[in-house]
C-alpha cells in the first residue's frame, strides 16, 4: 500500500511543501509508492502579501489569486474540503460533510484565520488589508480621501507580517504626498510596546524615518476598543485617538479544526517542536508556517523555508529514516518604505536582522518577486 | 508557549508559571510575544520570558511598568535573560 502523504492548506506553505516532496520522492511518487495530497477549502490559492499593494494599485486585485489545482504537479491530488478535526490517534483527517482522509505522514500549514470580530468595534469602524475585499475597500476609501486625521494600529497580536504596520504607514505617507494632501493631514502610528517594532536594530531605523516624515509615533497603546459613532480608538492603556480614517490589524488565531482537534493552544496555535517542526507529542505530523506556536515571523518567507526542513524530514520518514533536518529560525522579509523604496530584514534564530538603507533596488526585487512567486516558490522550480 | 507548570494543592504552593521561550525571536520580538500571551492566561499566572533580545532589559520593565504587571524576577542566563512576570490584572 502506497505511503500517504497529506497536507492540509493550500496556501504559500502547504502549496510549495507539496511540491517540495513530490520532487524529493519522485522515483517513489511516480511508482505509485507515495500518495501525496493537499486538502484546501476553496481550491484558490491566495498571494497575501499582495493585498497591500491592491491598495496602492501596485498588483491588481487578479494578479493575487489562482486555481490551486493549476500550482500543484499533476501527481498531487487536490482535495476540496474544510477540516473539521484532525482523529490523531486514528490518523485520520475528518471533513465537513463526513469525508475521511486517512494518512500515514500528516503535515499541518492551515495558516492563521483572521477575527476583527474580537475586537469590539473593529468590523463597523475600521479598516483593513488583511483580506482581498477589505483591501479593495480601503484602495477605494483612500481615493476619496481629501486630508484628515488616519491612525495605524495593531488589534491583536500574533499577526501576519509583522511588518505590514510599518508599511502601510509608510506607503499612505507617500501616496498622501503624490496625491498633494499630506499637508491637509495627520498619520498617527501606534504599537503595543515601548517602540514602533519589536526590536532595537529595526524599531530606531523606523522610528527614524518616522521623525523625518511627520509621523507621530504612540506607544504602547494596546487597542482596548474602537467607536465607530465617536471615531476614536482606545487603549488600554487610556489613551484615545480620534480618527477621520483607521487602519487596523486584526486579532488573528489559529484554525478552528485545531481546537477541536485538541491540537492547539488557547489561540489554536499548535505547540511545534522550532527545529524539527514535529507536533509536539506526534511523531507523525509536522506543523509549519503560521499555524505553530513558534515565536517568529507569521509570514511567507518563514513557510518557504521551514518548507524546506518539512520536506526532508517528511522524505526521510518516508524512507524509514529519522527526520534530522533543523529549521534555523531563517526569514527573509521586505519592507516597503515608501511607493517606490524599500529595505528587508534577515535573520534565523541566532542572528538578530540589520535593515540597511531603504532604496529602488530592494524595492524593485520585492516586485520581482511578486511576479514570480508562482514559478519560484508556489511551484518549487527554485 | 513552551510549557507551562500547575499550582499545587497547598496554599502555599507557588502560582502556575508558564515558560515563553522567544530566545531567536526577533520579529516581531520577545516582548510582543509577552503582551500576546498575558491576554490569554488569567490574573495571578506567572510567566518565565526567555529573551536573547538585548533590548527586553530595557523594553520589558518599561513596559510593566505602562502596563501595571509585575517584574518578579530578572536573571541573567548564558546567552539569554529570564522575566518572571507576573499578571496582576485583566
Amino acid at each position: 500500500m502506497a505511503k500517504r502523504v497529506v497536507i492540509l492548506g493550500g496556501g504559500i506553505g502547504g502549496t510549495t511543501v507539496a511540491n517540495r516532496i513530490r520532487k524529493a520522492l519522485e522515483g517513489e511518487v511516480a511508482a505509485g509508492q507515495v500518495q501525496l495530497s493537499v486538502i484546501d477549502r476553496e481550491g484558490i490559492h491566495a498571494y497575501q502579501p499582495g493585498y497591500l499593494m491592491v491598495v496602492f494599485d501596485k498588483m491588481r486585485p487578479e494578479e493575487t489569486r489562482r486555481d490551486e489545482a493549476g500550482l500543484l504537479h499533476r501527481s498531487i491530488q487536490l482535495v476540496k474540503g474544510e477540516v473539521e478535526k484532525v482523529d490523531a490517534a486514528a490518523n485520520r483527517v475528518l471533513l465537513k460533510g463526513g469525508k475521511e482522509v486517512g494518512y500515514d505522514i500528516l503535515v499541518i500549514a492551515s495558516g492563521s484565520v483572521i477575527h476583527p470580530e474580537l475586537t469590539p468595534g473593529f468590523v463597523e469602524g475600521a479598516h483593513s488589508f488583511y483580506d482581498l475585499a477589505n483591501a479593495q475597500k480601503l484602495r477605494t476609501t483612500l481615493r476619496g480621501f481629501t486630508g484628515g486625521k488616519i491612525v495605524v494600529s495593531v488589534a491583536g497580536m500574533p499577526y501576519k507580517c509583522p511588518v505590514a504596520p510599518l508599511e502601510v504607514t509608510f506607503l499612505l505617507d507617500d501616496y498622501l504626498r503624490a496625491q498633494g494632501i499630506r499637508e491637509k493631514s495627520e498619520i498617527h502610528y501606534t504599537y503595543p510596546i515601548p517602540k514602533v517594532f519589536g526590536i532595537d536594530s529595526v524599531a530606531q531605523p523606523m522610528q527614524r524615518l518616522m521623525g523625518e516624515r511627520g509621523i507621530s509615533v504612540h506607544v504602547p497603546f494596546n487597542v482596548d476598543r474602537i467607536d465607530p459613532a465617536g471615531k476614536t480608538i482606545k487603549g488600554v492603556e487610556g489613551d484615545v485617538l480620534p480618527y477621520d480614517l483607521l487602519i487596523a490589524i486584526p486579532a488573528h488565531r489559529g484554525a478552528d479544526f485545531v481546537g477541536a482537534s485538541g491540537l492547539g493552544d488557547k489561540g489554536n496555535w499548535i505547540p511545534t517542536d522550532r527545529y524539527l517542526l514535529r507536533a509536539e507529542g506526534k511523531e507523525n505530523i509536522f506543523v509549519f508556517g503560521d499555524a505553530t506556536n513558534i515565536p517568529i515571523s507569521k509570514a511567507g518567507s518563514t513557510a518557504d523555508y521551514e518548507a524546506e526542513t518539512v520536506t526532508h524530514n517528511v522524505a526521510s520518514m518516508v524512507r524509514g529514516e529519522a527526520p534530522t533536518a533543523r529549521y534555523d529560525g531563517r526569514v527573509y522579509c521586505w519592507i516597503l518604505t515608501g511607493l517606490n523604496q524599500a529595505t528587508y530584514i534577515k535573520f534565523d534564530y541566532l542572528h538578530p536582522p540589520h535593515p540597511p538603507t531603504p532604496s529602488f533596488a530592494h524595492y524593485w526585487n520585492k516586485v520581482i518577486y511578486n511576479r514570480t512567486y508562482w514559478d519560484l516558490t508556489a511551484r518549487a522550480l527554485f | 508557549m513552551n510549557g507551562s507548570g500547575s499550582a499545587g494543592e497547598s496554599s502555599a504552593a507557588p502560582p502556575a508559571r508558564t515558560v515563553v521561550d522567544a530566545r531567536g525571536s526577533w520579529c516581531p520580538g520577545p516582548l510582543m510575544e509577552l503582551v500576546r500571551v498575558i491576554k490569554e492566561e488569567p490574573v495571578g499566572t506567572e510567566f518565565e520570558l526567555w529573551s536573547s533580545d538585548e533590548g527586553s532589559r530595557k523594553d520589558i520593565p518599561v513596559w510593566l511598568e505602562k502596563a501595571g504587571h509585575q517584574l518578579v524576577e530578572f536573571r541573567p542566563d548564558a546567552g539569554f535573560d529570564r522575566f518572571v512576570v507576573r499578571k496582576t490584572h485583566e
